[in-house]
C-alpha cells in the first residue's frame, strides 16, 4: 500500500529538502560527532543543543514491527527501523510480505513520492 | 491534627455509550457525584484539578460550570493516562501543607459520537493534512496509539519471546472479574480462542488486546484524614506515591517496549509508604493494552523482568488467581477512563466494597497510571489503613 501525503513544517523543510534528493538525513552532534534521530533536538550523547543534518547510509535493520489492519484497506507493514549509524526511524516496510519479517532484518531505504506531498523514506529487504 | 492524606469520595458517572453529554458536563457531573459520596456540600470544596481526555475542553472553566467560589487551588493537569494518579498526588501534597482542604480531582472525555447523528470514535486517528514529524509517521502508516503500543509490544515479544496467547490470558482473566462488576460495560466471559480469533488490529495486537472507548466522567474528593474522620465513607489512605517520565531516546540500546516507567515511580512509592511489592494485595494497573498491563507487572517486580508471559500464563490473574490485578475489569473490559479506570476501582476496593469482586485482603493497593506511549507514569500506594 502506498504511503499518504505529507507537508513539510519548519522543522522538517531540510529533511524533507533530502528525501528530494533521494538522501535521509540525521542529527549529527556539532560537539562529539555522535549521531541522533532525524527529530532530536538535544544531543542524545552529550546534551549539545548543536546538531547538524547528515546524510545516512540508508541502511539498518528492524527492531520491531506491526502489520496494521484497517478497515477496507490491505494490511501494511510498519516498523521501527534502527540505522547503522544508531537513531531509530518509523517507517513503512515496503516490498516484504507480513510473515517474512523478523527482527534484526537487514533493509534499506526507498523514497515513495506520494503527489502532492513530499517524498517519503520506507524500508525494503536489503537483499 | 492529621493532615495526612486520604481519598473521601468517589463519582462515576454514567459511563460507555452514553450520548447528549459534553465532557464537561460528564465532568460537572462526576464532581457533584463524589462530594455527594463523600458526604460533603459543593461549597466545601476548595480545591479543583481537571484532566481533559481528546475531546480537550475539560479545564479552568469547570469551576463556573460549579458554580465553585474562594476555591485556594485551581489547575488544568496534562500527563494523559498518568494524570489521574498525578492529581491524586498534588492534591494529597496541598492538603498535607494546609494549601487546600478538599480538593477534587476529575476526568471526563465523550469521544464516542452518536452514529446516527455522523462520526465514530474520536481516537481512530488522523485526519485532514499531515504536516511534521507527526505527519510523515501517519502518512507511512504509524497513526494510532495502537500502532506505536503494537510496535512496542512487538520488541518485547522478540527480546523476551513473549506470545499473543500469553497476552490472552490477561484479557480473559480481566474479562472473569468485569462479569462480577456492575459497572462494568463487557460482562460477558471470553475464551482464549475468542481472544486468539478476534480480528487484528495491528499485529501482535487483536481486538480483545485493546481497551475499550467510553463516554463519561470519573472524580475522587482528596482531604486530609482528620477531615475524613467524620464524613460517609471510609477513608482511603493515600501512603505513597510516585511519577516516572522515561524520555526514551529513540535509538541504539532504547529501553522502549522493554522497560516501562513502573520501574522507577513504583520503588519511589513503595518506599515512600515503607513496604515492598510482596506487601501489595491488590494491582489496578493500566491496561489500554494487554501488553501494558504485562510490562506493569514486570516493572514492579510482581515477576522478573521478561518472564511477565510465562507469569500471566500459569493462572495468578483472576478471580480465582493468587494476585487480584484489575478486579474491576480494567480497560479492556469495564470502561476507559485513562488512570481514573485503575484509580476507581482501588477506591473501591479499598473501601471493601467491590461486592461479587471484593478481593480477599486490601491491606495494601497499589494504582498504576500510564500515558502517552509509556512516557508517562504515575504509582499510588492506597490503603484502609492509617500509617
Ligand atoms: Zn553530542
Amino acid at each position: 500500500m502506498p504511503v499518504g501525503t505529507v507537508l513539510r513544517d519548519a522543522a522538517t523543510a531540510e529533511f524533507f529538502d533530502g528525501t528530494a534528493r533521494g538522501e535521509l538525513l540525521i542529527r549529527r552532534c556539532d560537539e562529539c560527532r555522535g549521531p541522533a534521530a532525524p527529530q532530536a533536538r538535544t544531543c542524545p550523547h552529550c546534551g549539545s543543543p548543536l546538531l547538524s543534518w547528515t546524510p545516512a547510509a540508508g541502511t539498518g535493520q528492524v527492531v520491531s514491527w506491526s502489520v496494521v489492519h484497517a478497515k477496507g484497506a490491505p494490511p501494511i507493514v510498519v516498523a521501527i527501523v534502527e540505522l547503522d549509524e544508531e537513531p531509530w526511524i518509523q517507517v513503512q516496510l515496503t516490498d516484504a510480505l507480513p510473515e517474512e519479517v523478523r527482527g534484526g532484518m537487514r533493509v534499506r531505504v526507498a523514497f515513495e513520492r506520494p503527489e502532492g506531498g513530499e517524498a517519503i523514506p520506507v524500508f525494503r529487504p536489503a537483499n | 491534627m492529621n493532615r495526612a492524606p486520604v481519598i473521601a469520595g468517589l463519582g462515576i458517572t454514567e459511563m460507555g455509550k452514553v450520548y447528549g453529554r459534553s465532557a464537561p458536563e460528564f465532568a460537572a457531573d462526576a464532581v457533584r457525584l463524589a462530594v455527594t459520596d463523600a458526604g460533603l456540600e459543593p461549597h466545601q470544596v476548595d480545591g479543583l484539578l481537571t484532566n481533559t481526555g481528546i475531546t480537550g475542553d475539560v479545564g479552568l472553566s469547570l469551576q463556573r460550570d460549579l458554580g465553585l467560589r474562594h476555591l485556594r487551588l485551581l489547575s488544568e493537569v496534562q500527563a494523559y493516562g498518568s494524570s489521574a494518579g498525578a492529581m491524586v498526588q498534588y492534591a494529597a501534597m496541598a492538603v498535607s501543607s494546609g494549601m487546600a482542604d478538599v480538593v477534587a480531582c476529575v476526568f471526563a472525555d465523550a469521544p464516542l459520537k452518536d452514529k446516527s447523528t455522523g462520526g465514530g470514535a474520536a481516537y481512530a486517528g488522523a485526519g485532514g493534512a499531515l504536516t511534521g514529524w507527526q505527519g510523515m509517521a501517519a502518512a507511512s502508516g504509524i497513526y494510532s496509539a495502537n500502532t506505536m503500543y503494537a510496535l512496542a509490544a512487538s520488541r518485547h515479544m522478540q527480546t523476551y519471546g513473549t506470545t499473543s496467547e500469553q497476552l490472552g490470558h490477561i484479557a480473559v482473566a480481566q474479562r472473569a472479574w468485569a462479569a462480577r462488576n456492575p459497572l462494568a460495560q463487557m460482562r460477558t466471559p471470553i475464551t482464549l480462542e475468542d481472544h486468539q480469533s478476534s480480528r487484528w488490529i495491528a499485529e501482535p495486537f487483536h481486538l480483545l488486546d485493546c481497551c475499550l472507548v467510553s463516554n463519561g466522567g470519573v472524580a475522587v474528593i482528596v482531604t486530609s484524614a482528620d477531615r475524613a474522620a467524620d464524613l460517609a465513607q471510609p477513608a482511603v489512605h493515600i501512603r505513597g506515591w510516585g511519577q516516572a517520565h522515561p524520555g526514551y531516546v529513540m535509538g541504539k540500546d532504547s529501553e522502549f517496549g522493554l522497560v516501562s516507567g513502573a520501574a522507577l515511580s513504583g520503588p519511589t512509592a513503595l518506599k515512600m509508604a515503607g513496604i515492598t511489592i510482596a506487601d501489595i494485595d491488590v494491582a489496578e494497573l493500566y491496561d489500554c493494552y494487554t501488553y501494558t498491563a504485562l510490562i506493569s507487572l514486570e516493572d514492579y517486580g510482581f515477576c522478573a523482568k521478561g518472564e511477565g508471559g510465562p507469569f500471566v500464563a500459569s493462572g495468578v490473574l483472576g478471580p480465582e488467581g493468587s494476585l487480584a490485578v484489575n478486579t474491576g475489569g480494567g480497560q479492556l473490559s469495564s470502561y476507559y477512563m485513562w488512570g481514573m479506570t485503575p484509580l476507581s476501582e482501588a477506591v473501591i476496593q479499598a473501601r471493601g466494597q467491590g461486592g461479587d469482586r471484593q478481593a480477599r485482603r486490601n491491606d495494601m493497593v497499589l494504582v498504576s497510571g500510564n500515558g502517552g506511549v509509556l512516557d508517562h507514569h504515575s504509582t499510588l500506594i492506597l490503603s484502609p489503613h492509617a500509617r
